[in-house]
């Protein structure tokens, strides 16, 4: 009968070791759940997120059909989408009520591009991109960034108190554009020529309007601004805390 | 009897307050007219469901008047030009003079869509100058009550968070210890926006501004409460 060596005994230890972490890690991973979904479209589609932590990207594709992808962290989690018509609604909040904790969800959205987009979390980022509807509302209860790229719509908000924001895109005539943060930098990306009517407010006095100034703006000491930009066809209002306010040249 | 008068007697018919030769005559005429007798079958059975259902639904504040409104409208759709108020023996000066038909000539068109404008272009004037500010405009306060003092004010919106307060304490220790930091985290953000603009009010009491500020920071530290409270 052979007896192993002391260093043979503890390399097998110390492999199987690895082994057992290794296996728990990937057992770990699995806990996580994946959906996909695919939703028909129609003619006013109208996509409805009510998260309560974790990131969210809506983003269009060319595809009359919106597409739900999400990681959940936890298995105690529910994710129940319901689609009445052309609006589906995404109500993580009711649907997991009284589960406790149930750790993030991350959302992936890819829409029609003319879909209206409504989102909010509690916690996390927000991103929607290449939208041309009639409504685009991402709102985070607390902190998270919120990114709004290559936007056109009639109705926009844009709300954290934590968090920078971003919007690059278009203000529609007539149309509404509201952005407020309580702690961050609000940056708004938009063509030379638009028109719209600003007020915008910051006590830290941090508003750059840039090209967007001119003299018939009339100012508290710095700290709001109130003023058309061409004829103010449309309205916008811009609320800052702590943070900048920045307009950009697109 | 033509189909206009059959159709006004229908109501007295239903109403059960017909002639006796009245009701003859128009009987006769609905044998005979089927569209009519369709319009009788139509109020009576709008008058039985109403009748059945009396007292299960609220009715408008000022009833007679949205019967006036509703004949004049059909009454217009039948092309037909009579007084609404058949019944009442003795119609308001306002009643008759809203059923009258307005027929003006050019000049006296003319005429009266000057008068208007002259007239708004008063009000406007008058509107500037005894409302207008000079300066900046802030937005409406989300607080109301503008004739009470910004510490009333304050003192208001405290109770409802201290209310939001108690049941966000309630739940806390539910959360994560994540989710517990973001929310010290974004509640210590809004306090010390909610202090610097009592401060800045402190210094400057009519300090439009800071108003604004004070506002809008006590109405997003209330909504992050009723946010978190759910939770």
């Amino acid at each position: 009968m052979t007896r192993r060596s002391p260093v043979r005994a503890s390399f097998f230890a110390v492999g199987a070791l690895l082994t057992l972490v290794s296996l728990s890690a990937g057992l770990a991973v699995n806990a996580q759940q994946q959906i996909s979904k695919r939703y028909p479209g129609g003619k006013n589609i109208r996509v409805e997120l009510r998260n309560i932590s974790g990131t969210i990207v809506v983003e269009s594709w060319n595809k009359n059909e919106i597409r739900l992808s999400a990681t959940i962290e936890s298995k105690n989690a529910h994710v129940e989408p319901r689609q009445i018509n052309d609006c589906l609604m995404v109500d993580v909040m009711g649907d997991n009520r009284g589960r406790g904790d149930i750790g993030d969800i991350n959302f992936k959205v890819q829409v029609p591009p003319n879909s209206s987009v409504d989102v909010e979390t509690r916690r996390g980022n927000i991103s929607v991109a290449n939208v041309r509807s009639g409504l685009v509302r991402a709102y985070v209860s607390s902190e998270g960034d919120i990114t709004l790229t290559n936007i056109s719509a009639t109705h926009v908000v844009a709300q954290n108190v934590i968090g920078d924001i971003f919007f690059d895109g278009e203000f529609s005539s007539g149309g509404t554009y509201e952005f407020k943060s309580t702690k961050g930098n609000i940056t708004i990306r938009i063509p030379g020529d638009s028109a719209f009517r600003l007020v915008a407010a910051s006590p830290t006095k941090q508003i750059k309007l840039n090209d967007f100034w001119n003299n018939g703006f009339k100012t508290q000491d710095g700290r709001k601004y109130v003023g058309d930009v061409g004829d103010g066809r449309s309205s916008v209002s811009v609320t800052n805390f702590s943070g900048s306010i920045t307009f950009l040249r697109r | 009897m033509n189909c206009e008068q059959c159709q006004e007697l229908i109501h007295d018919l239903v109403d059960g307050q017909i002639s006796q030769r009245d009701e003859f005559t128009l009987n006769t005429h609905l044998r005979e007219c089927l569209d009519c007798d369709s319009v009788r079958q139509d109020l009576a059975a709008i008058v039985t469901f109403c009748q059945s259902h009396r007292g299960e639904y609220q009715g408008p504040p000022n009833e007679q008047a949205l019967w006036l409104r509703i004949r004049n409208v059909i009454e217009a759709e039948n092309g037909t030009r009579k007084p609404v108020q058949k019944e009442s023996g003795n119609p308001s000066f306002v009643s008759r003079w809203l059923n009258h038909t307005w027929q003006l000539s050019l000049p006296q068109l003319a005429a009266s869509t000057a008068a208007i404008i002259l007239l708004v272009s008063l009000a406007t004037v008058v509107g500037v100058r005894r409302w207008g500010t000079e300066g900046v405009r802030t937005a409406p306060a989300p607080l109301e009550a503008s004739n009470t003092s910004v510490n009333d004010r304050v003192f208001q919106r405290t109770q409802a968070i201290n209310y939001w307060n108690q049941r966000v304490e309630m739940n806390k220790a539910r959360w994560s210890p994540e989710m517990r930091e973001t929310f010290d985290r974004n509640m210590r953000v809004i306090d010390e926006a909610v202090t610097n603009s009592l401060n800045d009010l402190n210094r400057n009491p009519h300090d439009e501004v800071s108003e604004q500020m004070l506002n809008e920071s006590l109405n997003d530290k209330l909504a992050l409460l009723k946010e978190f409270s759910d939770l």
